[in-house]
């Protein structure tokens, strides 16, 4: 019976066969090898798990076909923007999503034609809602208290929104996030309730947007004499209402 | 509706103005893309690297029909966004917009199909994240089997593993990426990448040994 290998251990062995190891730690490594039957049998397995996989053929490609799918689809007049008509679909998300979509981690600033109505907005909210589900983590900066999230935005915003505690209110705070709306870099603390995700993205100013649905998501509006906050959800309406009120009562006091 | 505290940033050629700053790059710069620029850094950006579009949507999305519709929509996300392209590693960003793509192709079409880890209960997670006692007997016998597996038990085994755990893989062994390039790709630090491949290939090497 062979000892367990420790994890550390899988891990330095692992980064040896994707030769990602320093030669320092790879010659100390290959020591071990030589005297240790059990990492050397990890070792061969990672290898021959690798050959497998390398052995499937790889997927034909029809190159031709997608290079001329792929052309024909950008010399395709691009939609100027996306019209109320549209503003529920999936398009219209997908439009804004794409600026969504090459965001990084660390914060891309897209600067926009400001020909930004109301809904378009609410769909760069809700874009960015769901572009941060679809990341590792829907927040750039991890945390549970506002002391730690208040001065993270003070160094990346102009203005940093106020950032409130609402844990006694049943919604957890854990993280923020720069998300961009119609170019300009937004504050947006990430709140659960269960297994649910709360985006409140605040915006500068008095702005006019509508509450309202989009996607399955609800959207919830308030403002105060400084910013209008924007509250993005897959809660029930009623319980975004509560949020709403947990925090207006908060944030005044 | 044009909003009254907006700022006018409309430039006569009607085309953003944009700053641009990725993971990685510090370079931050502020350029106005015209049509044709666009157009020629497409080429040169995301065009060479449509095989390996193709092949990263192929295995998120199971069939080739899906991965060329992907790869359609993904060209045109590049397109679109050419300007958020940091001058550095164009497979990598391409791969990224590939790998997006897919992800809301996928939870549109085939919402099932999508499981994050984040949407785990803690059992499941904790079962796929962290090893398993008889996961760590990977002993000479069973090295010898493996190399007996054929293709088709690995290509079903690879199918069957959770998509973060499957992007790992493909990106790793069939694209040849480093740690960083995944990390940067999948969004995630090179340790969560590290932790997942060691996860995939404990997976991997159970399924298919389990198949024999």
């Amino acid at each position: 019976m062979m000892s367990p290998i420790r994890d550390e251990d899988r891990l330095l062995l692992q980064a040896h066969a994707d030769g990602e190891l320093d030669p320092a730690s790879v010659s100390g490594l290959e020591r071990r090898l030589a005297s240790e039957p059990e990492l050397r049998a990890q070792y061969e397995a990672i290898l021959s798990l690798r050959r497998l996989i390398r052995s499937i053929p790889d997927d034909d490609v029809p190159l031709e076909r997608l290079r001329a799918k792929v052309t024909s689809a950008i010399d395709r007049p691009i939609p100027e923007r996306a019209s109320p008509a549209r503003k529920n679909s999936w398009c219209a998300l997908a439009a804004a999503a794409l600026v969504g979509a090459v965001l990084s981690g660390t914060g891309t600033f897209i600067g926009l034609q400001q020909q930004t109505n109301r809904q378009e907005i609410e769909t760069f909210v809700v874009s960015n809602h769901i572009r941060s589900l679809l990341a590792e983590k829907p927040f750039d900066v991890a945390s549970s208290d506002r002391h730690t999230i208040k001065p993270w935005f003070t160094t990346k915003l102009p203005e940093s929104p106020p950032v409130v505690d609402l844990g006694g209110s049943g919604f957890t705070l854990v993280g923020a996030r720069i998300d961009v709306v119609a170019g300009d870099p937004v504050a947006s603390v990430v709140y659960r309730r269960g297994r649910h995700t709360i985006s409140l993205t605040t915006l500068l100013g008095l702005r006019e947007v509508p509450g309202g649905s989009i996607s399955g998501y609800h959207v919830k509006t308030w403002r105060d004499a400084h910013f209008t906050y924007v509250a993005v959800s897959d809660l029930p309406d009623e319980t975004l209402d509560d949020f709403k009120r947990a925090f207006t009562a908060l944030a005044t006091n | 509706m044009q909003l009254g505290a907006a700022p006018q940033r409309t430039r006569g050629n009607g085309l953003p103005r944009v700053t641009v700053e990725t993971v990685g790059v510090k370079a931050t710069s502020e350029i106005a893309v015209d049509e044709a620029e666009r157009r020629r850094l497409f080429n040169e950006v995301f065009l060479p690297h449509l095989a390996q579009a193709y092949r990263l949507a192929r295995w998120l999305a199971g069939n080739g029909a899906d991965a060329e519709d992907i790869v359609q929509e993904a060209s045109l996300r590049a397109y679109r966004g050419i300007q958020s392209f940091g001058g550095i590693n164009a497979r990598a960003w391409t791969l990224t917009i590939t790998r997006n793509t897919a992800y809301s192709w996928l939870l549109k079409n085939r919402p099932a199909a999508v499981v994050f880890t984040e949407d785990l209960d803690h059992n499941e997670k904790a079962r796929l994240e962290s090893p398993q006692e008889n996961d760590h007997e990977i002993s000479t016998p069973e090295t010898v089997l493996l190399s007996r597996t054929d293709t088709e038990t690995v290509r079903a085994a690879i199918d069957a593993l959770p998509p973060p755990f499957k992007e790992v893989i493909v990106l790793r062994e069939m694209q040849d990426l480093s740690y960083r390039e995944i990390a940067e790709i999948i969004g995630a630090p090179v340790g969560t990448v590290m932790s997942r491949l060691s996860r995939a290939r404990e997976i991997l090497s159970q399924a298919i040994r389990g198949s024999i």
